[in-house]
């Protein structure tokens, strides 16, 4: 258990980009690790942590402190992802220093009443429950859950049906013990702030909280399936299917990862990318059509997303796989390089137009452990992309005989015609849409 | 209104600006410009007209070296008939499509290749066209945008490819969306004459049954530059921009714009109540009120009032329902922001195991509450302080400002009003709130659509895992 600090001050990391254009300021207090952290079994304990703190700043009730931040013109929320407890907010600059005492009451002073807890855990349960009328998001959650298997990337922050209802009160408070303290914590400020008021306000901030051991949680590299798997979820009455079809994918720390994430531009980037032209604009088939190569402090899935109509859907995946093995065979043009690099220098602009977005950049090279310039780099790492690397890093990376395909569709209606365009399938599941909150209702 | 310059003011710099554009402009390309106003603090938007009667917002800001180029049009679904609804969307799809000097995709293909953001939507009211471009590739984007909106190619192929994504995104949207679906069947249900009746999107068998001729007839009708507003914010050379555009929109030909063909919505005289089976786990409540226009001196009081009651976990609804009583997930209200009289919207999503009637007693006793109990200042300062907030948010970047500038002279043909709306909020008393309430929150006046859950999504799971 952590206590509050009386040892010296550890000079806490500051990061800072200061824009006078408006009245605003935004700020962001990290912890890490974050969802990471669940024992297993406990999907979601993190998450319910890090929101109980937000409730029960400085010993005020949810709605004191709700009414307090909306009054001061400000947002504040907790953010949980696999890498960190995120108290991020915005305020109009008059209050900054209010804004900052409550911030500071949040990360240093909860309460963590315990009938707060039990009402934040009702309300998570009813969030998820909500979230199965989002077809994608069902989507979304199994394709992560069947593609990381046991691995933490495969539990969801937020928690699953199953593993909520069993975090009681003791686990959150025993939580906050071990997730938050004085030597895991970042500060991002940006927008209508200098770096002097950015480096006292984290000091402030920094002095508050308990001093103590950060957990070294060791997250193994991911491993992924071998062969091509196909599951539906079963959701009655759907005209549309959602399709995620994904494999591994790479990391910015492998040599190759710029090579492929420009060759993945080629395929599914953009609105004129592969993709995008032989799904949408020559069939119709569905309104959206991309592929994605998303990282984290360890390797993700390359996925693809489409959402064609029930009666296309067979097709639209024979046509998915077949320009993935095509985009794997043959590679990506002289002509589309060319091309897709002019695309992402110019771009990038929008990468760096408003001060929170610089620092969102300079915050992730920290919370995925990258190198201090990896953003700062990442023009000429593109500009240097050779044909010969992007196409090699495509080969290499991407295996589509290793393939994880998830359907959001209603079953009956499909399953012979989705089982006779995945060649070489290795297995196929049904899950119902539903199933987790069957599974707790029957428990 | 906040303080205005006019040429009259004696701008030296501005009449230079003018007497430069114009000197080079084509025949029909001469500028004129109509006057500065404040936008916020720090900034402020010129208005220009071309002869051809095309609108001109700029709005230089050099905070960041992009800019956003903007185009609405004031056309949306409101403009379409009975069985050719959604045209308007259909044909923002289309405008990314061939013109006389792009072959297909072209257009998306230089756009991107400069580096573009590019995106377009469609509303009740009108349609937009939006690009964000690093600022020097900004030469690149304005002669494609006029080529599009001169002389868009229109041929059965496309037309035919493109409804089937309309047709798809219906079906994203509204057809397996409970949601989506359900507010669809809240305005279908409230409007028995006016346009908002039917979705922007379409309904279905419209979309599948439009012609290349209905898109033509469309095109000819409401794309000319008597009928849009250019806006162009962040950071550029207002003489560059200026002279560009008038030489490339310069030459378009007005459009005789056909008189508005919408029909007033009689006045709703007893509640409408209709109910849907959804593959959902909960039930949900929407209730949509009559409400004014957006340019009425009521909606601020009456946006204001939603902020009160669902804006943020600390208004009324969240409180009462969320957090007291646990019978609901989720809470939000929204009062449309259209031209003409629309609906001041409440949506509830019940917890498991409680129904939307449950729910309607409780909303009930709250509306009944400011119906009669004055709301006190500190309610009033802290959804005025969001609505700041949420105001300077949107301002954050160039493709923001453009967004609120062309919405607000597209709806209310006042650029700056977004400036000027919350100075009207930050006007609005206690007994401004109570007033609307009474007016507006009636239940003679209102929808109810009530969502049940569908038995089969329950009856035919097993254990997943």
């Amino acid at each position: 258990m952590n206590t509050p600090g009386k040892s010296a001050l550890v000079r806490p990391q500051v990061l800072v980009e200061t824009s006078r254009a408006l009245p605003l300021v935004s700020l962001s207090v990290c912890f890490t690790p974050g969802s990471v952290l669940d024992p297993a079994g406990s999907a979601g304990l993190t998450r319910l942590t890090g929101r109980l703190m937000r409730r029960t700043g400085g010993g005020l009730s949810a709605d004191q402190l709700d009414t307090r931040i909306d009054t001061l013109g400000g947002s504040l929320g907790a953010d949980v992802s696999h890498g960190a407890i995120a108290f991020q907010g915005t305020c109009i600059s008059r209050s900054l220093d209010a804004f900052v005492g409550v911030v500071k009451d949040v990360v240093a002073a909860p309460s963590l009443d315990e009938s707060e807890f039990g009402k934040l855990k009702r309300e998570s349960e009813a969030e998820l429950l909500a979230s199965l009328d989002s077809d994608q998001s069902v989507a979304r959650h199994w394709f992560r859950r069947r593609l990381y298997a046991e691995h933490p990337y495969g539990c969801p922050a937020s928690g699953t049906l199953r593993s909520l209802p069993g975090i009681q009160y003791s686990h959150a408070k025993a939580h906050y013990g071990q997730a938050i303290c004085r030597e895991n914590l970042l500060f991002a400020f940006a927008g209508d702030i200098d770096a002097d008021q950015a480096q006292r306000y984290a000091e402030q901030l920094s002095l508050a909280v308990p001093v103590g051991t950060p957990r070294a949680v060791p997250v193994a590299e991911p491993t992924f399936l071998s062969g091509r798997e196909l599951i539906v979820i079963d959701k009655p009455e759907r005209t549309q299917t959602q399709i995620l079809i994904g494999t591994r994918g790479s990391h910015p720390k492998d040599a190759d990862h710029t090579a492929l994430h420009v060759a993945n531009t080629v395929f599914g980037g953009t609105f004129t990318s592969r993709l995008m032209h032989e799904v949408r604009s020559k069939r119709g088939w569905s309104y959206g059509a991309s592929s994605h190569l998303p990282y984290d402090k360890k390797r993700q899935a390359f996925s693809m997303l489409t959402f064609p109509k029930a009666d296309d859907a067979a097709a639209c995946i024979e046509l998915q796989l077949q320009l993935l093995e095509q985009w794997c065979e043959s590679g990506i043009t002289a002509e589309e390089l060319d091309w897709v690099k002019n695309y992402l220098v110019r771009s990038h602009a929008f990468a760096l137009d408003t001060a929170n977005k610089r620092v969102g950049l300079k915050l992730d090279e920290v919370l995925n452990d990258l190198p201090a310039d990896f953003h700062n780099g990442y023009l000429d790492r593109v500009q240097a992309v050779t044909l010969e690397q992007a196409n090699r890093a495509i080969s290499e990376r991407i295996s589509p005989k290793d393939l994880l395909i998830v359907v959001v569709c209603t079953e009956k209606l499909l399953s012979e015609q989705l089982k006779a365009v995945v060649a070489d399938l290795k297995s196929y599941e049904v899950i119902p849409f539903d199933g987790e909150a069957q599974a707790e209702a029957q428990a | 209104m906040p303080p205005t310059s006019t040429p009259e003011s004696g701008d030296t710099a501005q009449s230079l600006l003018l007497q430069t554009v114009n000197q080079n402009a084509p025949p029909g390309g001469q500028v004129k410009f109509l006057e500065r106003v404040p936008f916020g603090k720090t900034l402020s938007v010129d208005r220009y007209q071309l002869e051809n009667g095309l609108m001109l917002l700029l709005a230089e800001d050099h905070e960041a070296p992009v800019v956003a180029y903007h185009t609405w049009f004031s056309v949306g679904s409101r403009h379409e008939k009975v069985g050719k609804t959604g045209l308007s969307h259909l044909f923002e799809h289309l405008m990314f499509n061939e013109s006389e000097n792009l072959p297909a995709g072209e257009f998306d293909r230089k756009m991107e290749e400069a580096g573009a953001e590019v995106n377009a939507s469609t509303w009740l009211d009108w349609t937009q066209y939006s690009s964000s471009l690093p600022k020097a590739q900004l030469c690149t984007a304005i002669p494609l945008e006029a080529e599009r909106m001169a002389r868009l190619v229109l041929k059965d192929p496309q037309l035919n490819s493109e409804k089937e994504v309309v047709a798809n995104e219906r079906r994203y949207r509204v057809d397996d969306d409970v949601d989506g679906a359900v507010n669809e069947l809240l305005w279908a249900t409230a409007f028995k004459e006016h346009a908002y009746r039917w979705p922007t999107i379409g309904w279905m068998a419209d979309i599948e049954g439009f012609t290349t001729e209905d898109c033509l007839d469309f095109y000819r009708t409401y794309y000319a530059p008597n009928n849009a507003t250019l806006v162009v914010a962040g950071d550029f050379v207002a003489l560059e921009v200026l002279s560009q555009i008038a030489e490339h929109y310069g030459p378009m030909p007005r459009s005789a714009l056909p008189l508005e063909d919408v029909r007033p919505e009689p006045p709703q005289l007893c509640e409408q109540r209709v109910s849907v089976d959804k593959p959902t786990q909960t039930e949900k409540l929407v209730l949509g009120y009559k409400s004014p226009a957006f340019g009425d001196f009521d909606y601020p009081a009456l946006s204001l009032l939603g902020e009160v009651l669902a804006g943020g976990r600390a208004s009324r609804l969240y409180r009462r329902l969320v957090r007291e009583l646990e019978i609901a997930s989720e809470v939000r209200i929204s009062a449309g922001p259209f031209r003409d009289p629309s609906l001041f919207e409440v949506y509830v999503s019940a917890r498991a195991g409680h129904s939307a009637e449950e729910l309607l007693e409780v909303v009930e006793a709250e509306l009944a509450r400011v119906k009669e109990e004055p709301v006190s200042r500190e309610e009033i300062d802290r959804a005025l302080a969001r609505s700041e907030l949420a105001l300077l948010a949107s301002l954050e970047t160039a493709e923001g400002k453009a967004s609120t500038l062309g919405f607000y002279e597209t709806v209310l043909g006042q650029p700056a009003g977004a400036i000027e709306r919350l100075a009207m909020e930050q006007r609005v008393g206690p007994s401004d709130l109570r007033r609307v309430a009474r007016r507006y929150l009636v239940n003679t006046q209102r929808t109810v659509v009530i969502v049940r859950v569908q038995p089969e999504a329950v009856d035919d799971s097993t254990e997943a895992e």
